[in-house]
């Protein structure tokens, strides 16, 4: 890249830095409502038994837990170092598997089974073991070779030792949190982490035959800067994780309280931010890792490399994914279901979601059933966000319209963007152009038909596109 | 840009066959009586009284029964939009599909011979009928041959089409037959042959053809394996014809 490249994507990056959803659903739960229910979920569940062949099965575990607060974090989560919780917790936990797998027909495989946070190892090896097992008594699983078991992890809170209990109970994929390296951003957002226990996860994680390491980083952190954050990547690309996810920091205090204690004064600026997103994407480029799409990148051997390249890669809560034709079953505080054309959440507060449970119902707060209209725009962000086109015939046949009548409000809204060369528009196709593939969400963001609809109260819930 | 119209996919309709209400002149696209009456030449004033026997009935929503067991017999219905179920339940109280009804096809034939209908029939999906008083269509048919050809016709199709599982078919055989079956019906309906929706759970279909549900979502994972079907959610696609012409072809005996 010449400066004078770089100058105007610079300049093309600013002014599409615009508030935006990350599309991990589509709707977005923003637009989840009250009226969907248990009983709309059980509904649901039965309709996706009635499939010809139904769908295969994914389980999101929602483990909120944390010992410390990070600042920057805008997940579900609550603070405690009593160990006593988890177990409380897991009891509920079970009950709502119980519940929840008496839904599902026996016969529909088990293929994806993963840990988020929170930190799912706040519980022991020892209980990790008993919920996977206790998932197994409920569900079917698929082949071993097939099934991804995975867990985020904390690398401050799990030794080399626990990684060899957890490849014993099957866990084969982990997502280890990192965000930087540099100790000055570590104790800015209170997460002080070392390079070497870091390593010795990871090291482990492959001596116990993982079939895949992922690193979050993020840029946009207070106190960041170039020379730091380039340290981190220059290490982390030498720790040679399978996969590095680079997520933007969203400063959104209002809406995440622990965001508090971040001083707004330590932030870069927005060119800075983006300066530093251009450094990642460039030292992760040159070390080899393929830039998969959004915030995500991977070793060209990777199941999320591979599978992007023979068209069969998708997007869903827990990011991309190679399985997305199952049906997706969140359990825990605030998890997400997706099943068939629905979504469905849980109560965001621990209170509720025990209640739920203590009284024998499924704990569903709110959720919504996609029209036809939701399915066909679901179905192009998806595409766009994962393999950075939009198959026009495909979409054309699929839902039987005319692409340019049905779509003639978004392809107005595309054409700046057009322009400004982040797409490509071909008869058969639209293309994001490398430039464009940085800027997925505002391709995606002329296709989405609530952000049309003017309301106020769900815009400002979205972070900046950069 | 699209060329011709393609035949849309069931269970889409056309916005205009719905709102095709037919006339004195000329029945609902839908009609599973119009050729009877167009064709064969019947005359307007004929045309009219059949018209008076009509009844529009819906929508029905999925769930909700047409008829049940043992309701007294008046009336066989057409099916314009959607699908019906029609089901027994034995005394051990163990469902058995009888058929799946689409649009064009009669429900009620059955009960012809008695008094009482001697099944239920229930809406798989949003369903719109036309009700045809039995008795005052029974009249009308000793007047016009044609009307009692159609009857007749439509009688022997719906023994013919219940004859076809009482073999000795593999479960192969079966789904093949089941799909073709199906495919045809539609196309003779003007929708599209080859691309449709299964608007009744695998428990239904598995059911009606006596096979385990899981057997039928093996057997389709196969035949999709083998390039013979597409399978995405409820929608199916048709991809190697022959070959699945080639399977359903003992039972279909076409």
């Amino acid at each position: 890249m010449d400066n004078a490249q770089t100058a105007s994507d610079t300049d093309l990056l600013r002014r599409y830095d615009v508030p935006g959803p990350r599309y991990t659903s589509y709707p977005t739960a923003p637009h989840f409502h009250g009226g969907f229910g248990e009983r709309e979920f059980r509904e649901a569940a039965a309709a996706s038994n009635g499939d010809p062949i139904p769908r295969r099965l994914s389980l999101y575990v929602h483990v909120p837990f944390c010992e410390s607060p990070c600042f920057y974090c805008g997940c579900n989560r609550i603070i405690t170092r009593d160990k006593a919780r988890g177990e409380a917790y897991l009891a509920r936990l079970y009950r709502e598997i119980d519940l929840v797998s008496q839904c599902f027909d026996r016969d529909r495989e088990l293929i994806q089974l993963h840990f988020g946070g929170g930190t799912p190892n706040f519980l022991s090896p020892a209980q990790l073991r008993e919920v996977v097992e206790t998932v197994r008594g409920h569900f079917r699983f698929g082949d071993a070779r097939e099934l991804d078991l995975s867990i985020e992890l904390d690398p401050r809170h799990v030794t080399p030792q626990d990684i060899a209990v957890l490849a014993d109970i099957g866990f084969n994929r982990a997502s280890l949190g990192v965000q930087d390296f540099d100790i000055e951003v570590q104790k800015a957002v209170n997460r002080e982490q070392s390079v070497e226990e870091t390593r010795a996860v990871i090291e482990a994680c492959r001596a116990h035959g993982f079939r895949s390491v992922n690193v979050d980083l993020i840029y946009g952190l207070p106190k960041q800067t170039l020379a730091g954050f380039g340290t981190t990547l220059d290490i982390v690309a030498d720790m040679r994780p399978d996969r590095v996810a680079v997520y933007g920091y969203a400063h959104m205090p209002n809406l995440f309280r622990a965001q508090n204690q971040i001083v707004a004064a330590d932030l870069p600026d927005p060119e800075g931010k983006l300066a530093l997103l251009q450094l990642a994407i460039r030292k992760l480029t040159d070390a080899g890792y393929v830039y998969i799409g959004m915030d995500h990148f991977a070793l060209p051997d990777d199941d999320l490399a591979t599978s992007q390249a023979r068209g069969g890669l998708h997007r869903n809560f827990m990011g991309y994914t190679t399985h997305a034709d199952s049906d997706l079953i969140g359990v825990g505080v605030s998890a997400i279901s997706h099943v068939g054309d629905t979504f469905s959440q849980n109560p965001r507060d621990l209170a509720s979601w025990q209640a739920a449970l203590d009284e024998g119902r499924l704990p569903v707060f709110r959720g919504m059933r996609l029209s036809e209209d939701d399915q066909l725009r679901a179905d192009l962000i998806q595409a766009l966000m994962c393999h950075g086109a939009i198959p026009i015939d495909a979409l054309e046949r699929r839902y039987d319209i005319v692409f340019a009548d049905y779509f003639a409000d978004a392809l107005r809204k595309l054409a700046p963007l057009e322009k400004d060369g982040l797409v490509r528009v071909e008869r058969h196709r639209i293309l994001a152009t490398s430039r464009g593939r940085l800027l997925l969400r505002n391709i995606a963001m002329c296709f989405d038909r609530y952000l049309a609809e003017p309301n106020p109260v769900v815009t400002p819930r979205f972070s900046r596109a950069i | 840009m699209k060329a011709a119209p393609d035949p849309v996919a069931f269970p889409r309709t056309d916005a205009k066959v719905l709102a095709d209400d037919g006339d004195a002149l000329r029945f609902c696209s839908t009609c599973a009586f119009s050729q009877a009456c167009l064709d064969q030449g019947m005359d307007k004033s004929a045309l009219m009284d059949l018209h008076v026997l009509v009844e529009h009935v819906g929508p029905l929503h999925a769930g909700e029964h047409v008829f049940r067991e043992g309701d007294h017999f008046d009336a066989i219905a057409a099916v314009r939009a959607g699908t019906v179920k029609t089901y027994v339940v034995d005394r051990d109280g163990h469902e058995h599909v009888l058929g799946f009804h689409l649009p064009g096809e009669v429900i009620g034939l059955d009960a012809i011979d008695g008094e009482h209908y001697p099944c239920n029939a229930v809406a798989l999906d949003t369903v719109m009928l036309c009700r045809f008083s039995f008795p005052k269509i029974a009249v009308l048919a000793t007047q016009v041959p044609g009307l009692q050809r159609q009857l007749f016709r439509l009688l022997s199709r719906d023994i013919g089409r219940a004859a076809l599982l009482a073999g000795d078919w593999s479960a192969d055989q079966r789904l093949a037959a089941f799909l073709i079956g199906l495919s045809r019906r539609l196309a003779a309906r003007g929708f599209s042959p080859n691309r449709f929706q299964l608007t009744m759970p695998r428990t239904d279909i598995a059911n009606y053809l006596r096979l385990a549900p899981e057997t039928v979502s093996r057997v389709l994972r196969r035949f999709q394996q083998d390039g013979l079907v597409r399978v995405e959610r409820r929608e199916l696609e048709i991809a190697d014809r022959p070959g699945l012409e080639h399977l359903a072809a003992p039972i279909l005996r076409t």
